[in-house]
């Protein structure tokens, strides 16, 4: 079996932000990141949406490189910008020749020392995000089915439990105030790493970091926040109504144990079983033999990233598209028998094995790959910005398969257990609106 | 002078460095003894490769009365040949760490597979199989068939689908690029036979060509590929009639009422240009500066000066025959006429001046680097090598794209525009609550409405 060995430096430079640098000279192109340790968990109360709509604000403007320019810059270097919002981490990132390396960092390290935005332009990206969410959302069959629509039923914490994409009022109400204050708060050196990937030496890597960054003051630590879940004890249900679609859907969650632990490993191997692919069993079962359902995935994390992006209370997502003439009891119960047979008894070893395999060659993919077919090496950045931010430690984009691949049969079978129990899950349906008439139960 | 909403550029503003060269994949070219040409390029990243099964007949190669059995025939694929059942398929293609898909579009069929590389001649084996001996048990047939049906539903709830369709069905009128998807009737005729005959007309080393990307020794794999499709043989396939596109006089409006939408899609566009058109490089040069980037006009314009959408694009999609240009928004439903009305503002600027010196040179940079990002993996280098050898571009596309595209004046920017972006007959596609913005259509020409099945419902 060959290994993959990713070559990973790091520093940390004096105002706190550590600067991670994986060279790769197969093409002469470089993918440049700053993650933020803060995502739309931890956006203020009454401001829900906050982060996102504050990810929008760091493309309108800084001390050197005001409206368009960021964007310009980046384009007329030859490259593709993006950015996102997630559980715990908001990330920027730009993809160029190597030849612009020098000019990318200047606009990062610009943009983390000096927000310079104003009215007009808040106005402006709150209409954009509207856009986007209705765009997402309301005029889309399944819109937010199920990130938006599963944290309210199954969590009990704000943190976890609010709509993340953000409600219009709350939009409305957010000012250049708070927007200036978020910046404070998060957007500092030391809450924050910078990746370097790709076409890069990293002696020189490291000398520009410090030539464009080191000079921005450290800030304050961020407060420390209580993002804690409390244990479930018993099954949380839901209704939400679909508007456009026709077919209904369901969507069941698990709390799944802390990151890192031995039956969270353990438990990743039961989600990969159980969800990956057509040969997984939900799959198999249930679109492909009894065929009561027409799509089904799912997993840790699910739909918003994987075991590795996330650092908080998480859930393991199943999502399923079914046929009318199903009930939900129905097709929970055919949903069970399946979740039975996996924690009922220790899953066969040739089974376990090629999931194992699998998940090896999904990883390679995931490193190699690029966002789309632009942000080359996309995934090498991401998990190296949140090894350094959660683990402290970027090296584990070496490692971090390990526990996985180690996991036994009987331990998939004890962790599935004592986390897929009726008692800590949620479930939400998602019911079209206007019923055909062939809604009627089966049976 | 920049747009209106650009601040002008510091001079701190560090330059860029002198540029690495840029290393082109080598290709090698072989022919299996059956006939299918074979194009491998090594890419060693990590320790995997992609193995890509075309043959050169897609949707577009239907007969009328069949529409959907390309799509159904290629999703069939997988689901059983004469010495494999579906889950042992599955289960093999986990074993070898390989995904799989099949799928069908306008003018092709394919399998795509990719896994780790010390299953290279597994893997290899797998597909051949796949694409010659399918059984297409009735079973699954009927499966698969009721799963379309239950798609061709959802797809007509989504406005994204709608307006595209209702797009396509303007442009093209009778030609079969109308047609993106096939009706609920159509999938409920189609029966086993039918993709039967579909696989063996198609389905012939005569029409097929492979494609290999990633970690391999090139003879080696070309050995395997050789063991795998041994002794299969098939005739070439005749290609039909071309039908005539309509012509398109005037601006014109086909609106898709979706009652109670709280978001208008737009998109319009007009017949342009295929790849191997003189103008291809030209226009898509044009377009980067309408449309075509973030830093483009359009976008500039629409979303960060008036923020009437999030996504606004312009692009051109060309299909083995035909090409079309597009330009596309989300837009709330207050503001459909005034994006309308930006949106040809910026067309009709894009075709009556040329753009600025600098403008031009940043979407030649944007393009060229672009264009590098895109081909540094091995997904990206798999997808340019499919559209290359798809569409049976020169060999030396790759090589010279970036020198052709730098060697563009303010002239072939302003001729391409002024030859392919024909604002004067666009067409208007718009999907959402016509009570909220039938009128501010009206404005930009007559109006069909149809309802989301496709039925006429009122027409000026």
């Amino acid at each position: 079996m060959q290994q993959l060995q990713i070559p990973v430096e790091s520093r940390t430079l004096s105002n706190g932000l550590r600067v991670v640098i994986s060279p790769d000279r197969t093409a002469p192109v470089v993918t440049v990141g700053v993650y933020y340790n803060i995502g739309f968990r931890l956006e203020p109360r009454g401001r829900s949406g906050f982060a996102h709509l504050f990810e929008h604000m760091m493309f309108q403007g800084s001390e050197n490189a005001g409206k368009m320019v960021h964007i310009r810059l980046v384009n007329s270097s030859g490259g593709v910008l993006n950015g996102s919002t997630r559980y715990d981490v908001t990330n920027y990132f730009e993809s160029v020749p190597s030849n612009a390396l020098d000019r990318m960092l200047w606009l990062e390290a610009d943009r983390m020392r000096s927000l310079r935005v104003d009215d007009e332009n808040l106005r402006n990206q709150r209409d954009v995000v509207k856009e986007e969410v209705r765009m997402n959302v309301f005029n889309q069959p399944y819109g937010g089915f199920p990130w938006l629509d599963l944290p309210p039923i199954a969590n009990r914490n704000w943190a976890n439990a609010h709509n993340f994409y953000g409600d219009f009022q709350d939009l409305d109400a957010a000012t250049l105030a708070d927007v200036q204050s978020f910046f404070r708060t998060y957007y500092t050196p030391r809450n924050a790493v910078l990746l370097l990937v790709g076409d890069v030496q990293p002696a020189e890597g490291f000398a520009l970091a410090e030539e464009h960054f080191s000079s921005i003051p450290a800030g304050a630590p961020p407060p420390t926040a209580d993002v804690s879940e409390p244990a479930q004890t018993e099954e949380r249900r839901g209704e939400v109504p679909e508007k456009l679609g026709t077919l209904p859907a369901m969507a069941i969650g698990y709390h799944v144990p802390p990151r890192r632990s031995p039956d969270w490993y353990a438990l990743a191997l039961a989600d990969r079983a159980l969800h990956e692919g057509r040969a997984g069993r939900l799959y198999r079962s249930l679109v492909l033999q009894r065929q009561n359902a027409l799509e089904i995935a799912g997993g840790i994390h699910y739909p918003m990233g994987d075991v590795f992006d996330y650092n908080g209370p998480m859930q393991m997502v199943t999502r399923i598209l079914y046929k009318p003439e199903y009930s939900p009891d129905q097709m929970i119960a055919a949903f069970d028998e399946v979740l039975a047979e996996v924690r009922d008894r220790p899953l066969p070893s040739p089974e376990l094995e090629q999931i194992k395999v699998k998940l090896r060659s999904d990883y390679y993919s995931t490193l190699e790959g690029g966002l789309g077919s632009h942000v080359p090496r996309f995934g090498l950045m991401h998990y190296l910005a949140c090894f350094t931010l959660f683990d402290g430690d970027p090296g584990l984009v070496n490692t971090a398969l390990d526990g996985f691949l180690r996991v036994t049969p009987e331990e998939v079978h004890a962790a599935a257990g004592r986390v897929l129990r009726t008692e800590n899950r949620s479930i939400v349906l998602r019911l079209p609106a206007a019923k055909p008439a062939s809604q009627a139960a089966k049976n | 002078m920049p747009t209106e909403t650009e601040a002008p550029l510091s001079p701190l503003t560090p330059p860029l460095a002198p540029e690495s060269r840029v290393v082109w994949p080598e290709r090698t070219h072989a022919r299996l003894k059956c006939g299918i040409p074979v194009r491998l390029v090594e890419h060693h990243t990590i320790p995997k490769f992609s193995l890509q099964f075309f043959v050169r007949s897609g949707a577009a190669m239907e007969f009328a009365s069949d529409r959907g059995v390309a799509g159904l025939t290629s999703t069939l694929l997988r689901t059983g040949t004469r010495a494999r059942d579906e889950h042992g398929i599955d289960d093999e293609l986990r074993r070898m760490g390989a995904d799989l898909s099949a799928g069908a579009g306008a003018d092709a069929s394919w399998i795509v597979a990719s896994g780790l590389s010390e299953f290279s001649a597994e893997l290899a084996g797998l597909v051949a199989d796949l694409a010659r001996n399918p059984a297409f048990p009735a079973p699954q047939f009927e499966r698969e068939r009721r799963h379309s049906l239950e798609a061709v539903r959802l797809n007509r709830t989504s406005p994204a689908f709608l307006v595209n369709e209702r797009f396509r069905s303007v442009l093209f009128g009778d030609h079969p690029y109308a047609v993106v998807a096939p009706t609920e009737s159509q999938v409920e005729a189609l029966t086993r036979d039918l993709i039967l005959d579909f696989h063996r007309t198609h389905y012939s080393p005569a029409n097929a060509f492979l494609l290999a990307v990633g970690d391999f020794s090139p003879p080696r794999l070309v050995e395997q590929l050789e063991r795998a499709f041994e002794g299969w043989s098939g005739s070439e396939v005749e290609q039909p009639e071309e039908t005539p596109l309509p012509s398109h006089f005037g601006r014109h409006v086909a609106l898709v009422h979706t009652p109670g939408s709280v978001q208008t899609q737009i998109a319009l566009g007009n017949i342009a240009i295929t790849r191997d058109h003189p103008d291809w490089l030209r226009l898509t040069l044009a377009n980067a500066i309408y449309g075509g980037a973030f830093h483009s006009r359009l976008v500039a314009n629409i979303r960060e000066q008036k923020g009437y959408t999030y996504s606004p694009r312009s692009g051109l999609t060309a299909l083995r025959r035909h090409g079309y240009f597009g330009v596309h928004a989300a837009v709330r439903n207050d503001v459909v006429a005034a994006t309308l009305a930006e949106i040809f503002y910026e067309l009709d600027r894009v075709r009556a001046l040329p753009v600025r010196e600098d403008e031009l040179s940043d979407a030649q940079a944007y393009l060229s680097g672009v264009f590098s990002l895109g081909i540094a993996t091995l997904d990206g280098l798999a997808g340019q090598l499919a559209t290359l050898y798809l569409y049976e571009l020169p060999e030396d596309y790759l090589e010279t794209y970036r020198e052709r595209i730098r060697a563009f004046t303010l002239d072939d920017v302003l001729a391409a525009a002024r030859a392919h972006f024909d604002s004067a007959n666009a067409q208007i596609i718009l999907a959402g609550d016509a009570d909220k913005m039938e009128a501010q259509a009206r404005l930009f020409g007559d109006v069909q409405v149809f309802d989301a099945q496709g039925k006429l419902l009122s027409s000026d």
